[in-house]
């Protein structure tokens, strides 16, 4: 069992007074709570910051905590009975094993219940089960239809004698089609169980779309970066452009020019207000590589075309 | 597909919140519910969440109401921000390569 320095998690002096922790406190919490946070780890972070200042802001557990820290943690630690408590519920929240081998097992906020980065009580008799919200990663092909997908998520599962551990679950799903980045689908009663008759908590999966190697979003529509040789861009072209169904083939129009958008009505994604379109995005290239024929023509193009592409600057 | 929407009952029992707190978020404009009245009111899956978040926010942070409502509009803004920021880099990426 790792040993917790709550005063230098805190980041405060050991004679540090209530107004200078509570301060600190609020910083850390700020900092790193993970609704806010974008910090990798700001769950544990914002765990181990309440925890620290559930011990600092209370004169009894403080005390008790300093003459535990001063002996190195060889006296006053209780260390019987709670382990049940932090293993049962691990994963989950809860404070540390070491708040609990301290002050005991008990609830340290006393009342709610939390999800995801939160504190849960064991102690209910009537409880809904916990709400359980899982990322479901989509293909933006699976999304021109329903899609039926398999997703596997973690469940806190309790059984006859009250203990808690985690269960893996395994679901078919249906997603409907047009569903967007971000979007969450419930799926009822297959949460966390209920405690004494209560209903299941619900399972919530969060739509993230997989970035394609193709094509970029904007709403509905979708985009495709067409490279296009320099002549194609001056002389027009027919050009082979692949959609989420199959290529279509797609006129340029003489003298295009790089970044100019071409529409491709209704070969974007489903939306709740029809379809998307799809923007052939312009891009002229140069060759990698050339030869003395090549560069002979550029050298004959260059004098014959007298272009400035930077007259812009000599106003 | 299972029903998404939730009635001001309903979403008291999945929150674990008691009525005069769903409303004090509605009345602060956190979520805004479809229906003109508590008994007419549809939230739908996302004002869930947002709701969850904001009771998050208060009893972490200790926020009054008014304070979560501006946290929560401006976290969505950035976080839509954030979005726009990714995809507009990855179009930059195809753009300037290859």
């Amino acid at each position: 069992m790792e040993f917790k320095d709550y005063y230098k998690i805190l980041a405060v002096a050991e004679d540090a007074d209530n107004k200078v922790i509570k301060t600190a406190y609020r910083k850390l919490a700020r900092k790193y709570h993970p609704d806010v946070s974008e910090h990798n780890e700001a769950e544990e972070k914002f765990k181990e910051v309440t925890e620290a200042y559930e011990v600092l802001k209370n004169p009894e557990k403080r005390a008790q905590y300093d003459e535990y820290r001063k002996f190195g943690g060889r006296s006053s630690g209780r260390q019987d009975g709670s382990s049940q408590y932090t293993e049962g519920a691990s994963g989950y929240g809860d404070f540390s094993e070491f708040f609990s081998s301290i002050f005991g097992g008990a609830d340290p906020r006393g009342n709610e219940q939390r999800e995801g980065y939160g504190f849960t009580s064991q102690q209910s008799f009537n409880q809904r089960g916990q709400d359980i919200e899982t990322d479901m990663p989509i293909f933006l092909e699976d999304t021109l239809a329903d899609a039926s997908k398999t997703i596997s998520y973690r469940l806190p599962h309790r059984d006859a004698e009250g203990h808690v551990s985690e269960i893996n679950r395994t679901l078919n799903v249906k997603i409907p089609a047009g569903v967007v980045n971000g979007e969450r689908i419930r799926l009822k009663g297959q949460g966390g169980q209920g405690v004494g008759g209560a209903l299941n908590g619900d399972l919530y999966l969060r739509i993230r779309m997989v970035p394609h190697p193709l094509f970029d979003v904007e709403a509905h529509n979708l985009i495709i970066t067409v490279p296009l040789a320099p002549w194609e861009a001056a002389l027009g072209a027919t050009v082979e452009v692949p959609t989420l169904l199959g290529k279509i083939n797609l006129t340029i129009p003489a003298n295009s020019q790089t970044g100019q958008r071409l529409r491709v009505k209704g070969k974007g994604l489903v939306g709740k207000q029809g379809q998307g379109d799809l923007y052939a995005l312009l891009k002229v290239v140069m060759p990698s590589s050339t030869n003395d024929d090549i560069e002979k023509q550029w050298q004959q193009l260059a004098s014959s075309a007298a272009f400035n592409p930077r007259k812009e600057w000599s106003k | 597909m299972e029903n998404q929407y939730f009635s001001f009952r309903e979403l008291c029992n999945v929150t674990a919140l008691p009525s005069q707190t769903i409303i004090e978020i509605v009345d602060q404009g956190i979520i805004d519910p479809e229906g003109s009245d508590p008994q007419t009111w549809q939230f739908n899956t996302q004002m869930v969440s947002v709701t969850k978040k904001a009771c998050r926010l208060h009893d972490d942070l200790e926020i009054d109401w008014s304070g979560i409502a501006l946290a929560i509009s401006l976290l969505e803004e950035l976080e839509q921000i954030r979005h726009e920021n990714q995809q507009l880099r990855a179009q930059l990426n195809r753009f300037i390569t290859g």
